[in-house]
């Protein structure tokens, strides 16, 4: 019995328990589908037709991941995928520093309209603009080559970049900038060696946050490309999909190769990844 | 002019504001030039594009097409399968700010009673968001396979006898099922703002509570849930914002079929646009899409506003 003098918190509650029990059917039930595709991917086609997806495979079976990694295409796809990620990655990262910087150290009038017209751009469907880019780089003539996709990410990311870098460049201190100034520093000098060190982690959270979306995209390269020389992961995914029709087990291995550089940075960026998503949508 | 009067000069020109402003100028010119040049180019000029191709009949390869006025926006606005997609689209916004929002706040309540392990519970929560649409679209087709799949295998368990109903093939239940998967993958980020939003209120406030006798479920309704209307904007605002961009999702579970059942407007656009090439007629479309984004945006910041006026 506990005593009435006893801190109420301390007496037994059966409420913790039950919350654990709680989230831990839900954290099982919402890790069933991929662990699904895991399953799938360690299956013969045979066997899943048989029915046997959810069961517990019982011998090591690699075969699907043999077939895809001896896919000429697949090689392509990942490829032309870093080709895209990487430089659109560091350009929509770039344009957001030079952005952002001014909008946090040297704002003027307006600044912070236009500050907000470029923001509420990440809330627009991309549908909206689809047609005249799709006419733009027609007349450029790189359609059907990787310029597009690297273009438009890099277009794409400056609203979420620039609101990011201009958040984390406003909490380096004003005084720290006037003394660099008055030393004889310029502006560029203020922004490359103070300014940009101490937002290391903002450019951590960035790099996330923009890799993991263009990797993942897929309208892009659906509408800019046509060649299957061209495709990005995404793409390719749904194109051999289609050509191992019944092979769900190669599905499945595709479809976890395809998730697993995003699946890395989220393991081990996880962090920077969640912050990155909370401050952009409670900021925007 | 010796070393320290020469420092001293250019210390107070510096000080001078008339040239401090004068060169600030200069660095804003040097520093915004591009990337309000690349945001321009890219999206600010396609955009007034769209306006302006939505008046005409381009086919998308002519060089030639035709002004037509409001024509394009008249034929939308009375076609069946515009008014189809514009209802599937508003069906999908309520389902993406019932489920996936409630079921965040659901979890991110749980998570936040400092129960054991919350960080792995988070983390699985939150994996899918990681995870490319297309994927996720995958992963659900197969839950939703009518002869093997994780659903109808697990109805046929239960009730005992064999059920293979072809979810994604039927229009009744095409476009649940998708928003079903789609909200899987959202729960997650609704559960992070709605934890980050429930760090912000003090605890003396719930222990307040808890000592004038208030129940678990009291403190919950009346003390916190009022305290996250902050969040709630915040994840109401992104579910919308987010609905009116369901695609790719679609595209591969779905492809708006079956009988157009689950074209939402991105979807619907996509389709007259890049398969009938009906690029003014899709301009028209993705006009009425910008504008409904507009009119969400504006009402998302003058919420904000409002919940800023309340609690500053």
């Amino acid at each position: 019995m506990t005593s009435p003098a006893m801190k109420k918190s301390r007496a037994f509650s059966p409420w913790p328990a039950a919350v654990f029990i709680c989230l831990v059917v839900l954290a099982l039930l919402f890790l069933a589908p991929t662990f699904g595709v895991l399953l799938a991917a360690m299956k013969s086609t045979g066997d899943i037709a048989a029915g046997q997806l959810w069961s517990i495979p019982t011998t090591l079976f690699l075969d699907n991941f043999r077939e895809v990694l001896a896919n000429p295409s697949v090689k392509i796809y990942f490829l032309n995928t870093f080709l895209v990620a990487v430089p659109g990655t560091f350009g929509s990262i770039l344009m957001g520093i030079l952005a952002g910087y001014v909008f946090a150290k040297l704002p003027f009038r307006g600044s912070n309209l236009l500050f907000l017209a470029i923001v509420s751009g990440m809330f627009f469907p991309p549908q909206i603009i689809l047609i005249p880019l799709f006419r733009i780089f027609n007349a450029l003539g790189i359609l059907d080559t990787l310029w597009p996709l690297i273009i438009v990410h890099i277009a794409m990311g400056i609203p979420i970049c620039t609101l990011l870098m201009r958040n984390f460049f406003a909490t380096v201190p004003n005084a720290l900038r006037e003394a660099a100034i008055l030393e004889g520093a310029n502006e560029w000098q203020v922004l490359t060696r103070i300014a940009i060190p101490v937002s290391l982690p903002a450019l951590a959270v960035l790099a996330t946050l923009q890799f993991t979306w263009i990797w993942n995209d897929f309208l892009w390269p659906l509408i800019f490309t046509q060649s299957d020389e061209k495709r990005t992961i995404m793409l390719g995914l749904v194109n051999l999909n289609g050509q191992y029709s019944v092979a769900w087990g190669v599905q499945g291995a595709l479809a976890l190769m395809a998730s697993l550089p995003t699946l890395i940075i989220f393991l081990f960026f996880q962090r920077f990844f969640i912050r990155g998503m909370t401050m952009g949508a409670v900021k925007g | 002019m010796s070393a320290p009067l020469f420092r001293a000069v250019t210390m107070a020109r510096r000080l001078d504001t008339g040239i401090m402003e004068r060169q600030n100028t200069i660095w804003r010119i040097l520093l915004l030039a591009i990337p309000l040049a690349v945001f321009s180019i890219f999206i600010v000029w396609p955009l007034l594009n769209s306006f302006y191709y939505s008046f005409t009949n381009w086919n998308g390869f002519n060089a030639e097409y035709d002004f037509v006025g409001l024509k394009n926006f008249s034929k939308v606005l009375t076609t069946r399968l515009f008014t189809n997609a514009a209802i599937n689209t508003l069906i999908w916004m309520v389902a993406a700010i019932v489920l996936p929002s409630l079921a965040g706040l659901g979890l991110a309540l749980l998570l936040d009673s400092k129960i054991r392990g919350a960080n792995v519970f988070k983390s699985i929560f939150y994996l899918p968001i990681c995870l490319s649409a297309i994927v996720v679209g995958q992963i659900w087709v197969w839950i939703f396979q009518p002869d093997w799949g994780l659903l109808n295998m697990a109805i046929s368990a239960i009730s005992g006898e064999p059920f293979t109903y072809a979810w994604l093939a039927k229009p009744g239940s095409a476009i649940y099922a998708v928003i079903v998967a789609w909200s899987w993958q959202q729960t997650g980020l609704s559960m992070v703002i709605f934890l980050a939003g429930l760090t912000g209120i003090p605890q003396d406030l719930t222990e307040v509570a808890e000592i004038e006798g208030a129940t678990r479920w009291q403190r919950t309704w009346h003390v916190v849930l009022p305290l996250l209307r902050p969040a709630t904007v915040v994840v109401i605002a992104l579910s919308v914002i987010n609905s009116l961009k369901g695609f790719d999702i679609l595209y591969i579970m779905t492809g708006g079929g079956p009988f157009n059942s689950s074209d939402t407007l991105a979807m619907y656009m996509y389709n007259e646009s890049f398969k009938k090439y009906r690029m003014g007629y899709g301009s028209a479309i993705s006009v009425i899409l910008f504008l409904i984004t507009l009119t969400i945006i504006f009402i998302y910041f003058r919420q904000l506003k409002k919940v800023d006026e309340i609690y500053d």
